[in-house]
């Protein structure tokens, strides 16, 4: 997030796009309901009628895939009718034309064909957004799952640009972090692009300062990123350790991870719970949960917050920490004698810029965290990005054109799928679904249908059926209502009895890689109770303690 | 700061804004004043008479909490006629919920006897007759309404409507009898509610509690609270997890108050109530390795580290180390996913590192 989640009541326009906030992101929705209250105007696009919508001035139910058209054509609106922030444009951006000469081609009126939201309702959406000062945006991940995800992000940030809502409070651009410590781990380097503190890895100065400060030296192989991984397990990839993550369950395509898994020589699961991953284990590491252990989480609008030890970990169960530790003891490569995770976060801070002001004592000192960037010791927190201009320099306009999603509707699979998440349960919900209150409210999947094309195919709300896509089959619970759109379908990926991610393609966007979950062409067939249910074509090693 | 605008609180000058109640211009120099029903997030319910005080001028005391500050006015908080009204109301809650303190505090801790620590009563009433119902058919597991606790100051149906948005709870009958409920008395699981339990949080009397605290039978005073960051979506908000030393056990999370953490006094379901998992007896308590049957067999520590740095090096010794794949976890800490990169860019030289930030 360029913005910090207290400045949302204070906002002036919210746009809402990609994300069912309250379910996915309750107590940001609690802000978004402040400001709404006291007068805040919200527009939502989302192809489902999510909560947010019964106090939004604006839903923009679009067709699933189509929010390049929506954002082109918003922007189409502010160009021709003079609304973009001249001045702005002018001393913090460039590229400009060619966003500007793009987005002429997008019509609202074009828009309503391709979106099916009324040419009217973009118009004033647009104006309403660009007229307003402090009008931040707001997504999730149904702008970024999709194979044009990278496209949308784009889409958007032009809109932001062209009406100089950066650097400014309760505005800006704020994607919605969707884990406790996904910024964290980032910043902390856990991908392959880049070392702690967002630190180039294929910048050779980088890896001569890793080099020397590990004293070892650092590859020049470019890493592989979690969706590459995935396409290459048990080829390319024949040994793999997880650390806390059920791929069997997140990853779209999730038979073809399956069978991959079996041709792998070394698979190390650590985690709390024998997970679905865990069937594919040679060894598994028992680790302590967040009440276990010390450290930091990092949150959506990078703040940086203590994490404290409040209970011991059952049995033999170690924190992460201790177990990482001893591993790279074994490996031969001696590490200085953490006893506590303060000091990993020093030796951190010591390598990142960004984050050197920032240490256990000062957290331990400050109950609202600390955002970076936080440069040196007396540094403040940064509630907002982007205040004294834009950081690289100067924004960059990024022209996009609409592509299609990577499948539609067709005659075989009439229906657009897409997937998400539930206020009650949270992702592969090991956790979730181990709480008896949950699991009670929620207790198992289901299928959103529009009441016509239940109609249509003679299913009822509450009776079975599959869920067929040129991936998988698996079996839900209907719910017959007025949520999804005519022609679309929306599932959560919760349950392990349901795989719905056996249906999603595993398709990707084309810079990021990250999956479609959001689009897949699908059909429904009516089932009844009895029947019995044909297990979706991924391999089973299904062997329990 | 309207110009030259001043109130005269206890003897105090004080300047304020237009439209500013007594009770913020107060709370601005360190003035208290006592209240039950108030909470800086929601609108003034003036429902419990606790910050009645004195005006200059006024026949009778006005509440602090939603009398708005005038040009000039002089305003007593601390004077013997104000004690007495509050006394006397303290008194008469008591009456009318709990008057022995251990009964009162045996969930959550009842402000009422907070502010009678301070400010005293004006001794034991007789026992004010029960009329409020409960919905004791209530399925939900997670908050328990106890009627004869409430003394309808209706912080939690304002929290329900003004902060969560949902108008699940509401007063519902007249008079003696009005009591929170829902539509119909319906089980909360059947209605908007979404089970954040902000009514819990905001209860100050512990009408409001957590089902699941309630049958551990530990009060929260003898609980020891321990400041966290909730480990499910990407809000970071900040919890007290309410642990139990002795039976090393978390007895249920509590949210820290308002204006303090970025979460503003509020959690979610999950934050609040989805603690179950950590003491699952489902957790993996040992190390386990698979044998040639393909069953697992519990291991030591030392065992199963070996098993995995031999099973590493082997891989890089026959494939090169990018035949090594290291996935974190957005769920682990900071300093965990710096470790597990270092592991992977330090103790195998590779850059193939990630985690489920790829979607």
């Amino acid at each position: 997030m360029t913005n910090s989640i207290p400045e949302i009541r204070d906002a002036d326009f919210l746009f809402v796009t990609g994300s069912n906030t309250t379910e996915a992101h309750p107590i940001i929705a609690m802000e978004m309901k402040r400001a709404v209250a006291r007068g805040a105007k919200l527009a939502v696009s989302d192809p489902r009628a999510i909560w947010l919508t019964e106090i939004a001035d604006w839903h923009m139910q679009l067709k699933p895939g189509s929010d390049v058209w929506l954002l082109n054509a918003m922007a189409h609106v502010i160009v021709t009718e003079g609304l973009e922030d001249r001045e702005f444009i002018e001393r913090a951006t460039e590229n400009f034309d060619s966003v500007r000469e793009t987005v002429l081609r997008y019509p609202p009126e074009e828009a309503e064909k391709h979106t099916g939201v009324p040419a009217e309702m973009i118009r004033e959406v647009a104006r309403a957004y660009a007229g307003t000062k402090k009008a931040g945006i707001y997504y999730t991940l149904g702008i970024t799952e999709h194979t044009t995800g990278t496209d949308n992000v784009y889409a958007l940030s032009n809109l932001v640009l062209m009406t100089g809502h950066l650097g400014v409070r309760s505005a800006g651009m704020n994607p919605l972090r969707g884990q406790n410590n996904v910024q964290g781990a980032n910043d902390a380097g856990a991908t392959p692009v880049f070392y702690p503190g967002y630190q180039s890895a294929s910048d050779p100065d980088v890896r001569d300062k890793f080099s020397k400060a590990w004293g070892v030296e650092q590859s020049s192989n470019p890493g592989l990123n979690l969706n590459q991984m995935m396409k290459v397990l048990g080829t390319d990839l024949k040994g793999l350790y997880l650390m806390g993550e059920d791929i069997v369950i997140s990853e779209p395509n999730v038979g073809r991870v399956e069978e991959a898994l079996n041709h792998m020589e070394l698979v190390v699961v650590q985690d709390i719970f024998f997970n679905e991953s865990c069937r594919f284990a040679d060894v598994i590491l028992p680790a302590a949960c967040y009440a276990e252990k010390d450290g930091v989480f990092t949150n959506s609008d990078r703040r940086v917050q203590r994490v404290r030890k409040a209970v011991d970990p059952p049995g033999n169960a170690r924190a992460d920490w201790q177990i990482l530790k001893e591993i790279m003891d074994r490996s031969g490569l001696e590490q200085p004698d953490y006893q506590h995770p303060a000091e990993i976060y020093a030796e951190m801070a010591s390598l990142a810029p960004k984050f050197s002001g920032i240490s256990h004592e000062r957290l331990n000192a400050d109950p609202k965290g600390l955002q970076w960037p936080v440069e040196t010791p007396d540094a403040p927190s940064t509630e907002y990005l982007h205040k004294n201009g834009v950081a690289r320099g100067k924004g960059l306009f990024q022209a996009v054109d609409y592509r299609p999603p990577f499948e539609s509707a067709d005659p075989e699979y009439p229906l657009v799928l897409s997937t998400g998440r539930t206020l009650y349960h949270y992702n592969a919900a090991t956790q979730t679904r181990r709480s008896e209150g949950l699991s009670g409210k929620q207790p198992e999947c289901f299928v959103e249908v529009h009441p016509r094309d239940a109609r249509r195919l003679g299913i009822e709300d509450g009776q079975m059926a599959d869920v067929v896509t040129r991936r998988g089959r698996v079996r839900s619970r209907v719910m017959v209502s007025r949520q999804v759109r005519r022609g679309a379908i929306w599932m959560p990926f919760h349950f392990p009895d349901t795989k719905t991610n056996a249906l999603t393609t595993d398709a990707g966007d084309a810079v990021t890689g990250t999956g479609e979950y959001k689009v897949c062409a699908a059909r429904l067939e009516p089932r009844t109770e009895e029947q019995p249910e044909q297990v979706f074509p991924g391999a089973y090693a299904a062997i329990r303690v | 700061m309207a110009d030259g605008q001043f109130v005269i609180i206890d003897g105090n000058e004080l300047s304020f804004e237009e439209g500013e109640t007594l009770l913020q211009v107060a709370a601005r120099a360190d003035i208290e004043i006592p209240t039950l029903c108030y909470d800086e997030r929601l609108s003034p319910a003036g429902a419990c008479r606790m910050c009645l005080v004195e005006v200059e001028g006024s026949r009778l005391m006005q509440p602090a909490c939603s009398f708005k500050a005038t040009g000039g006015m002089v305003v007593r908080t601390q004077t013997p006629k104000v004690e007495r009204n509050r006394r006397f109301l303290l008194s008469l809650h008591m009456a009318d919920t709990e008057q022995d303190r251990e009964r009162a505090e045996d969930a959550n801790p009842s402000r009422i006897f907070d502010l009678a620590d301070v400010h005293g009563t004006a001794g034991c009433f007789p026992k004010v007759e029960q009329k409020r119902s409960g919905r004791p058919q209530d399925v939900n597991k997670f908050i328990e309404f106890r009627p004869e606790r409430c003394i309808n100051c209706s912080l939690c149906t304002r929290y329900c409507e003004q902060i969560e948005a949902v108008s699940a709870i509401t007063l519902a009958g007249r008079g003696a009898e009005t009591t929170i409920s829902t539509a119909d008395a319906k089980s909360l699981t059947d209605t908007t509610c979404e089970l954040c339990g902000g009514c819990v949080a905001v209860c100050p009397t512990g009408a409001m509690t957590e089902k699941p605290a309630l049958a551990y039978g530990k009060p929260e005073k003898e609980l020891e609270k321990i400041r966290t960051t909730c480990n499910f979506c990407g809000v970071g908000c900040q919890l007290d997890l309410n642990v139990d030393r002795e039976a090393n056990r978390i007895v249920k999370a509590t949210s820290p108050p308002p204006g303090t953490t970025v979460n503003d006094g509020s959690l979610c379901v999950k934050g609040r109530f989805a603690n179950d998992f950590v003491h699952h007896e489902e957790r993996l308590t040992s190390p386990l390795i698979r044998q040639e049957d393909g069953s697992f067999r519990e291991a030591s520590w030392d065992e199963a580290l070996d098993r995995v740095v031999s099973g590493l090096q082997g891989i890089a010794d026959r494939h090169g180390e990018d035949a090594l794949a290291f996935i974190s976890s957005s769920r682990c800490t900071g300093e965990e996913n710096y470790l597990f990169q270092k592991l992977s860019r330090a103790a195998f030289r590779t850059h193939n590192v990630h985690q489920c930030a790829a979607t």
